[in-house]
């Protein structure tokens, strides 16, 4: 199986549990969790069933394309379903199905792991879902997101794209995976690893970044001001991307570090205050 | 009649299951003791899907006898035993005939009653109402909501099964309604299945690929685990944190042996173990004190006929130690000094700045301690060390296998060629990591160990982080509780006092503001933690009390002083030496002004001799007091009580002459100030 039909049976199956099917954001994010298609959707009281591919960016885990598992760039297969079914496991586990895993020859293990990012105020109650000892999925119950309870409950399966499509193919190197049965995820990918990472650690202007950054901050109160959440949200997702980049370029001090967080962080649980008690109604 | 209860989850961590299995049980006999219903044989087991609670209920109440008080009888019989009007009416209000009313002997005399046998409740209704509310209450270190259930509980409840004398028993919590069957296996036989009691239920599920015993689980792994590994003549390297997290994760276990490139075996031990537990969860092998080239996992499967599971765990195995190795061969390219310069950057706490400036402090505390121990500590290998302690914070190692913090350093700083003295106390300085982990072997590990957890405690109280029940965010108790470790088992004696002085003035700015305070709190708190290791240890509560009275100076002297209470309480001379503590407070209870011995005004024989023995006793005893030989400074005190009971027997300490009497006060003063240099003895309990 390549990655594209691997991506083309999730697709399907989860079109079949009446998952919307969004495309990916055009945002660079560090997760599938941060697009609005998650992060307002289970903030409100309405029922939301979504499934997508989230390419996601965290720059400091660049190798230059030398280390076979580890990418400054992934690609997530998100899904939400809020309120969370009561056989979502067992979908899940067709899904794996769906994929062509046998799963009685295979051990499969959902093993604790609670998920947690104060950045967004957000954290839940959840497992890494373990084939044969390989992490192939988060597996994650919303409790709270932008330090407000969750209710109904969301669920979120994040699927390890590249680590699903290792074990499929057992192979040891991702870039050894085909994206497609001409194309390896070396061909696609390789250059752009290399590329990024001297980008991310030793090139990107810090300068640059930084004023970006505190542009970015102020804009992202201005829109708040006016009352447009989505600009504003993209805008963080903006300032948090930033960030991380001047995080690899080590250029952030400890008092600056925290600072910039906390800054973030005001603006995202402002975003989600005004955007819960705009839709509280519904 | 048999109780039976399984509670069907989404996988929970092994420590709820632990702790929810106790918490069901133990909230079910309470319901049964105040419900008066007789219970035995109440077992819990578990697994990763499953709370099970099984016992011998009685099927009813026990009768209850009540007394209702009537008139008093000789209002309510004549003389002769004829029944009077009152008599006649009770019993008929009760409808009872008059001869069986009874006579009830109260504190008022002798009343006429009416003894009411009640019938108890079926234990069924009571299940009824107590089992929602049982199941409800159970409490979690984490819980969790799902769906749209108001019930909070460790993970989702799937289904409840719930039988009473071989009958299903119904009932709801939330929205959950429980059921008469269960369901094996998730993966392997997740059908529904029906049991009429538990060990048709334990049976039936053993063939669907459950087995419901924790015990039994582990047993498994051991004995399969032990056959896999007969051929290599090899063990697993026994890790029981490991083993018992293991046999509560797994339903159906099954034994795994697998192999990885022997060229792994270059990369250090603890690197190599560490890969290979966390995530993987997978046990070292070694043949005596040599690890080998395999692995031991467990698989919830009823086998691995394919060897498809081994095949995998090896392949991801593999790509973990190339990681590690590929870890270890860049980290070496930096030195570890040039990593320091850049802990800077590193967040410690926002508060109390960067691990540059937890190093830097380190390294004033560590020298302090060193230059106080003096040849015991080398001040300058103990610096260096506390240079470089937190540098590999910024290793990939410790990045991706944060628990070998300190120990990766330190194996760093070995390949750097630095001293043993400062290897050694950079692998060490997180130990112990619990009450049952080792305390630092080498001298300088010890002490830079106190510096760390100290800094750590004295930062957290200087920014007013409380400690309470079970809130512990910085780990403060178990840092703590680590300092009092490595200080009785190193024989550290160091004043503590002087100590805090240092590391609250090295900390400077940020516990300026209130000195005093720090201290005080930071000695409640080491107050609570050494009492609870004491009593841990075994000792008796009032000599724990007793040894922390004089205050927290000195821990080691703390642990003499308490260990020579404890090998003197058989002693004849014990407690008539309390008692002579306790009558000496007794007198200067009232007494808050000092006063100064004038030897010129002591006229009586008795308080002369006392005041020349006291001398004596006191010179020999601060000397050993001051040599921490607290058992020999007591027996020294003993000698004080012939003199003393004498000058009790003869003399009068309130007289009216007032420079009499403050010169007999100032006496005892003396001599309590001395007492109290050893223990404060007026917390010990004299048995009667």
């Amino acid at each position: 199986m390549t990655i594209q039909t691997l991506i083309m049976n999730l697709q399907k199956f989860w079109a079949d549990q009446g998952c919307y099917l969004a495309q990916s954001y055009d945002l660079e994010v560090g997760a599938g969790t941060m697009t609005p298609d998650t992060f307002f959707r289970v903030l409100d009281k309405r029922p939301w069933r979504v499934a997508y591919v989230q390419p996601s960016r965290r720059p400091t885990d660049g190798r230059f394309g030398l280390n076979p598992h580890r990418v400054q760039k992934h690609f997530q297969y998100q899904v939400i379903m809020k309120p969370s079914p009561s056989n979502i496991q067992d979908l899940y586990l067709k899904s794996l199905t769906s994929l062509g895993i046998n799963l009685e020859d295979h051990d499969l293990r959902f093993d604790e792991d609670n998920w947690e990012s104060p950045t967004i105020g957000a954290w839940g109650v959840g497992w890494q879902v373990l084939l044969d000892g390989l992490e192939i999925t988060q597996f994650t119950y919303f409790q709270q997101a932008g330090g407000i309870d969750t209710f109904p409950v969301p669920v979120e399966i994040t699927y390890g794209l590249e680590r699903l499509e290792m074990f499929l193919e057992e192979k040891d190197s991702l870039y050894d995976l085909k994206w497609s049965e001409d194309v390896t995820y070396g061909d696609l990918r390789l250059v752009e690893e290399s590329e990024f990472s001297e980008y991310n650690f030793n090139q990107a202007d810090v300068k640059l970044l930084r004023k970006s950054f505190d542009m970015n901050i102020q804009e992202g109160q201005k829109m708040i001001d006016k009352d447009l959440l989505l600009p504003a949200y993209d805008i963080c997702l903006k300032c948090s991307h930033l960030f991380n980049l001047l995080d690899s370029r080590g250029a952030i001090s400890v008092t600056e570090r925290v600072k910039m967080i906390a800054q973030i962080r005001i603006l995202v649980n402002q975003v989600a205050e005004k955007y819960t008690s705009r839709e509280g109604s519904n | 009649m048999e109780f039976f209860l399984e509670i069907n989850t989404e996988e929970m961590p092994s420590a709820h299951i632990q702790s929810g299995v106790s918490q069901l049980q133990d909230k079910m006999k309470e319901v049964l003791d105040s419900g008066s219903i007789p219970f035995s044989q109440m077992k819990g087991y578990g697994t990763c899907r499953r709370l099970v609670v099984v016992g011998n209920f009685a099927p009813e109440q026990k009768e209850r006898v009540e007394d209702i008080i009537g008139p008093p009888r000789a209002a309510a019989f004549d003389e002769d035993g004829e029944a009077r009007p009152a008599a006649v009416g009770f019993a008929k209000k009760h409808g009872l005939s008059v001869d069986k009313l009874v006579v009830l002997k109260t504190d008022k005399g002798e009343y006429v009653g009416a003894r009411k046998i009640i019938k108890g409740a079926p234990t069924e209704d009571i299940l009824k109402e107590s089992l929602p509310r049982i199941i409800s209450s159970l409490s979690f270190p984490k819980m969790m909501r799902w769906g749209e259930s108001l019930l909070k509980f460790s993970r989702p409840i799937k289904n409840i099964l719930c039988l009473f004398g071989e009958k299903p028993f119904f009932f709801r919590v939330g929205e959950i309604s429980s059921s008469d069957f269960t369901t094996g296996h998730k993966i392997f036989s997740p059908t529904k299945v029906k049991a009429a009691n538990f060990s048709e239920y334990r049976n039936t599920l053993a063939d669907l690929h459950v087995i419901v015993d924790p015990e039994k689980r582990k047993r498994m792994i051991l004995k399969h685990a032990e056959n896999r590994l007969r051929s290599l003549g090899a063990q697993i390297y026994s890790d029981d944190e490991l083993l018992d997290k293991l046999s509560y994760d797994v339903e159906s276990p099954y034994v795994i042996l697998g192999s990885f490139p022997e060229d792994y075996l270059k990369l250090p031990l603890e690197v190599l173990s560490t890969a290979m537990k966390e995530v993987q969860n997978l046990f070292s092998v070694v043949k005596g004190k040599k690890q080998l080239p395999y692995f031991i996992g467990v698989a919830d499967v009823p086998d691995d006929s394919k060897s498809l599971i081994q095949e995998g765990n090896e392949r991801v195995l593999k790509a973990r130690l190339a990681d590690a190795r590929f870890f270890w061969e860049q980290d070496l390219k930096i030195r570890l000094r040039n990593r320091a310069d850049s802990l800077d950057r590193v967040i410690y706490q926002e508060k109390l700045g960067s691990y540059n400036d937890k190093a830097q402090r380190l390294k004033k505390i560590g020298v302090y301690l060193a230059s106080k121990l003096e040849a015991k500590g080398e001040k300058k290998s103990l610096g260096e060390a506390a240079d470089l302690c937190k540098a590999d914070l910024l290793t990939e190692m410790v990045r991706e296998f944060p628990t070998l913090q300190g120990k990766v350093g330190g194996l760093y700083a070995k390949e750097e060629g630095y001293a043993s003295g400062v290897w050694k106390a950079i692998y060490e300085h997180y130990q112990p990591v619990s009450m049952d982990d080792a305390v630092p072997a080498s001298f300088n590990g010890a002490l830079l160990s106190i510096a760390d957890k100290l800094d750590s405690i004295v930062g957290a109280v200087g920014i007013g982080m409380e400690v309470s029940g079970s809130k512990d965010p910085f780990g403060l108790r178990r840092n703590a509780q680590g300092i009092c470790k490595i200080v009785l088992e190193k024989k550290i004696d160091i004043d503590f006092s002087r100590l805090l002085d240092k590391v609250i003035a090295v900390y400077g700015e940020a516990c300026k503001q209130n000195k005093g305070d720090i201290k005080k709190r930071c000695f409640a708190f080491f107050r609570g933690r050494l009492r609870h290791i004491f009593e841990t240890l075994g000792f008796r509560y009032d000599l724990v009390n007793a040894a922390l009275g004089p205050g927290i100076d000195n821990i080691y002297y703390i642990y003499l002083r308490l260990k020579a209470l404890d090998s003197l309480k058989e002693s004849a001379h014990f407690e008539p030496m309390i008692l002579i503590a306790k009558r000496v407070n007794n007198i200067l209870r009232d007494q808050p002004q000092k006063y100064k011995i004038n030897s010129d005004l002591l006229f009586e024989k008795a308080e002369r001799e006392l005041h020349t023995t006291f001398t004596i006793i006191r010179e020999n005893a601060l000397e050993m007091i001051a040599r921490g030989d607290f058992t020999k400074a007591q027996r020294m005190l003993f000698r004080i009580r012939s003199p003393i009971n004498s000058f009790f027997d003869t003399v009068l300490v309130m007289v009216d002459d007032k420079r009499l009497k403050r010169n007999r006060i100032a006496l005892l003063q003396a001599i309590s100030k001395l007492l109290n240099e050893i223990a404060d003895y007026s917390q010990i309990v004299i048995s009667d």
